[in-house]
C-alpha cells in the first residue's frame, strides 16, 4: 500500500531550487523525512497539501492529485507547522474545537474528540488555560492536537521535537510512535536529526538540496552501520590497542570507540578484552548514524 | 471488601476513530464567521475583551433611548432615522478601528492563518468570512438602535404628519415612518458592508493590532478632516456646489447622501447633497468596496504561497 508517491517533483524559487526532481514513495507507519534545514523539507509538506504549486513534477497524496484535489487532501490529512501558530488568548480545548470545525467536524462531535486527543497528547486541566501561559512543551501539544482533531489518515508533522528538552523530545518521539501504530494514522515527519527519528520511524528518507539522497526501511540504515559504540571509564587507548590486536576495525570518536561489527565474535571480544583490561565498561550499544554519516557515505559513493 | 474494585479510576479506553459525519467547505466557511463574529464582541475572550464592543454597543442605543422617551415624554422625535449613522459616525468608526484589527491582526501575527489554509477552506474563503463577520457585527450595531426606534414609534401614538425638527428644517415625516425605517435597516448593510471592506483591509495589512487601529482611525480623521476643511474653505468662497461635493469625502455622507437619493428624506444634519451626489456616490462606494476586497484578496493570496 501507497500512501504518497512523487514523481520528478522540483520547486523552483526566484532565487533558489528547493525541490530538485525528487521522486519518493511513502508507505504506512511512519516515515521519517530527514535533511538539514534548507533542505527542502518543509517546501515539499506544503506541495503535498496542496497549498504550494510544484514548478514541474507530480505526485498523489493518499490517490488524490495534490495538484488538482488539495482541498480533498486537507479534509483527510493532518498538519502541524515548524513554527508557532496558536494564538494566546484562548485556550487549547476552544482553539481545538474550532479547528475540528474548520475541518468540517460537527460542533459537539469536535467536542468529544478535543476531550480525547488533548488526553492523548498529555494535557489535561490546563486545556481550560488561555494559552498564552503554556510551556513550549504544552505548545507543540497543543499543535499536534489540532493536526488529529479530525481523525486524519495522514499526518504531516513538522520539526515537531523543535525547541523541547530532552524529556520532552522523548515524550513526543514516544507519541509519534504511537500515532503510527496504536492510531493507526500515517505520519510523515521532519527531523535535521537522523538519530531522533531512528528510534520511531519504519522507514526513513534523506533529502540534501532539494534531492533525495537515501531512502530505505529503517532495518537497512542499521545494517548499513553495522557498528557498535563503546564506551569505558579510562583506558580507551588500551582497549583500542588491545581490540586492534585481535583483528578488529576500532576508531575512536573522543570518548566513545566505534567497533566494526565482523560477526558475534566482535562482541565476545570487546567483552573479553574489557574483563582482561580490568576496564570499567560505562556504555556498549549498538552505533547511531548521525545524518553527517549519511552525507560522508554519499560522497564516497 | 477487598475485592471491590476502586473507584474513581480513569480507564484509558485508547484511541477512538471517527466515523461522524464530515462537513464541507462551506461549513467550515460558516464556523470561521461565528468565530470571527464572537471574536468581535469579546465572547470566548478574557473580560478586558468584552469592554471596548460592549461600551460602544451601550452608546449606540443612547440616541434611541432618548428618541423612545422623546416620543413618548413630549411627542416629538429628534432623530430620522437615515440621520442616525451620520450622527453615530464617531462610535461606529472607533468601533471598526478597535475590532478589525481584532479580527486579522492575531491570525497573522501568530501565524495561525496556515493552520486555517491546510484545512479546506481557500484564502479567498478566509476574507469572505472574515469580512462577513465584521459586516454582520457592525449591522447588528446599526439595526438593534433603529430597531428599538421603530418599535417605540409603533407603541407610542405619535400625531401623524409632524416634522421632526418643526417646518423649517424639513419636510413633515409620516409616523410611523415605515418607509424611513426600512430603508434605513438596507442601508445600515451597505454602511457595514463599506466600512467592513475599508477598515478589514487596512487592518489587514499590519500584524501588528496596535498599528491597525491606529490605521484605521487615522484613515477616519482623515477623510472626515478633509472632508469638513474643504467644505469650509469652499463656503468662505462662496462655491456652494464644491462645498457640498466635499462633504463627500466622509465616507458616511457619501452613503447617506446615496441613501438620501433612493429613499428621499432629511438627513437631520443640515446639510444638502449636490445633485447628482446619489448615483455617482452609488457608484464610488460600489468601487471603495471592490476595490478593498481586491486588495485583500491580494494580500491574503500572498500570504497563503508565502
Amino acid at each position: 500500500m501507497t500512501i504518497l508517491t512523487t514523481e520528478g517533483l522540483t520547486k523552483r524559487f526566484p532565487r533558489v531550487t528547493a525541490l530538485d526532481r525528487l521522486s519518493v514513495t511513502v508507505g504506512p507507519g511512519v516515515t521519517g523525512l530527514v535533511g538539514a534545514n534548507g533542505a527542502g523539507k518543509s517546501t515539499l509538506i506544503k506541495i503535498l497539501l496542496g497549498l504550494v504549486e510544484p514548478t514541474e513534477g507530480s505526485g498523489r497524496v493518499l490517490g488524490l492529485d495534490f495538484r488538482t484535489q488539495g482541498d480533498e487532501i486537507r479534509r483527510v490529512a493532518g498538519y502541524m507547522p515548524e513554527h508557532e501558530c496558536l494564538p494566546p488568548d484562548i485556550s487549547a480545548t476552544e482553539f481545538v474545537v474550532h479547528m475540528g470545525q474548520m475541518s468540517g467536524l460537527p460542533r459537539t462531535a469536535a467536542r468529544e474528540r478535543a476531550a480525547d486527543v488533548l488526553r492523548h497528547v498529555g494535557l489535561y486541566e490546563e486545556r481550560y488555560r488561555a494559552i498564552g501561559g503554556y510551556s513550549t512543551g504544552m505548545r507543540q501539544r497543543v499543535k499536534l492536537a489540532q493536526a488529529l482533531i479530525h481523525d486524519p489518515k495522514l499526518v504531516f508533522l513538522d520539526e515537531p521535537t523543535n525547541g523541547l528538552d530532552p524529556k520532552g523530545r522523548d515524550e513526543m518521539l514516544a507519541l509519534i510512535r504511537r500515532i503510527g501504530s496504536e492510531f493507526g494514522i500515517s505520519v510523515l515527519v521532519t527531523s535535521h536529526l537522523l538519530g531522533e527519528l531512528e528510534r520511531i520511524c519504519d522507514h526513513v528518507i534523506v533529502i540534501d538540496g532539494g534531492t533525495l539522497l537515501r531512502s530505505s526501511a529503517i532495518g537497512e540504515f542499521t545494517q548499513a552501520t553495522q557498528s557498535i559504540t563503546v564506551e569505558v571509564e579510562e583506558g580507551q587507548e588500551a582497549l583500542a590497542a588491545h581490540l586492534s590486536g585481535l583483528g578488529e576495525t576500532v576508531t575512536a570518536h573522543g570518548r566513545l570507540l566505534a567497533v566494526h561489527v565482523r560477526g558475534d565474535q566482535t562482541f565476545d571480544a570487546v567483552r573479553d578484552a574489557v574483563c582482561d583490561l580490568d576496564l570499567s565498561l560505562v556504555r556498549l550499544e549498538q552505533g547511531r548514524q548521525r545524518i553527517e554519516d549519511v552525507f560522508r557515505e554519499n560522497a564516497h559513493v | 471488601m477487598s475485592e471491590t474494585s476502586p473507584t474513581g479510576v480513569i480507564h484509558d479506553i485508547g484511541y477512538r476513530h471517527y466515523t461522524g459525519p464530515r462537513h464541507g467547505r462551506g461549513y467550515a466557511v460558516r464556523a470561521l464567521t461565528v468565530h470571527s463574529l464572537r471574536g468581535v464582541f469579546g465572547l470566548g475572550r478574557t473580560a478586558r475583551a468584552k469592554i471596548i464592543p460592549y461600551s460602544l454597543v451601550a452608546i449606540m442605543m443612547l440616541p434611541a433611548v432618548v428618541q423612545v422617551a422623546a416620543m413618548a415624554l413630549i411627542s416629538q422625535r429628534p432623530l430620522t432615522y437615515s440621520g442616525f449613522v451620520p450622527a453615530m459616525q464617531v462610535v461606529l468608526a472607533i468601533f471598526l478601528a478597535s475590532q478589525s484589527p481584532f479580527l486579522v491582526a492575531p491570525d497573522l501575527r501568530f501565524r495561525v492563518l496556515p493552520l486555517y489554509l491546510s484545512r479546506p477552506v481557500t484564502p479567498r474563503d478566509y476574507v469572505g468570512a472574515k469580512l462577513l463577520a465584521m459586516t454582520s457585527a457592525l449591522f447588528l450595531l446599526i439595526a438593534i438602535p433603529l430597531t428599538v426606534m421603530y418599535i417605540g414609534e409603533l407603541v407610542i401614538d405619535m400625531r401623524p404628519g409632524e416634522s421632526p425638527f418643526g417646518e423649517a428644517l424639513g419636510p413633515a415625516v409620516p409616523s410611523p415612518d415605515t418607509v424611513g425605517y426600512l430603508g434605513s435597516m438596507a442601508f445600515g448593510l451597505v454602511y457595514a458592508l463599506l466600512l467592513a471592506a475599508v477598515g478589514v483591509a487596512v487592518a489587514s495589512f499590519t500584524p501588528r493590532r496596535g498599528l491597525g487601529v491606529a490605521s484605521v482611525i487615522a484613515l477616519y480623521l482623515l477623510a472626515s478632516g478633509v472632508s469638513v476643511v474643504l467644505n469650509a474653505v469652499f463656503q468662505s468662497t462662496s462655491d456652494d456646489v464644491l462645498a457640498s461635493w466635499a462633504l463627500l469625502v466622509n465616507p458616511f455622507f457619501l452613503v447617506n447622501a446615496v441613501q438620501n437619493w433612493i429613499f428621499g428624506g432629511v438627513t437631520g444634519t443640515g446639510l444638502d447633497y449636490p445633485d447628482m451626489a446619489g448615483p455617482l456616490g452609488a457608484l464610488a462606494v460600489l468601487a471603495l468596496i471592490a476595490l478593498s476586497t481586491a486588495a485583500m484578496l491580494a494580500r491574503y493570496r500572498k500570504a497563503a504561497s508565502a
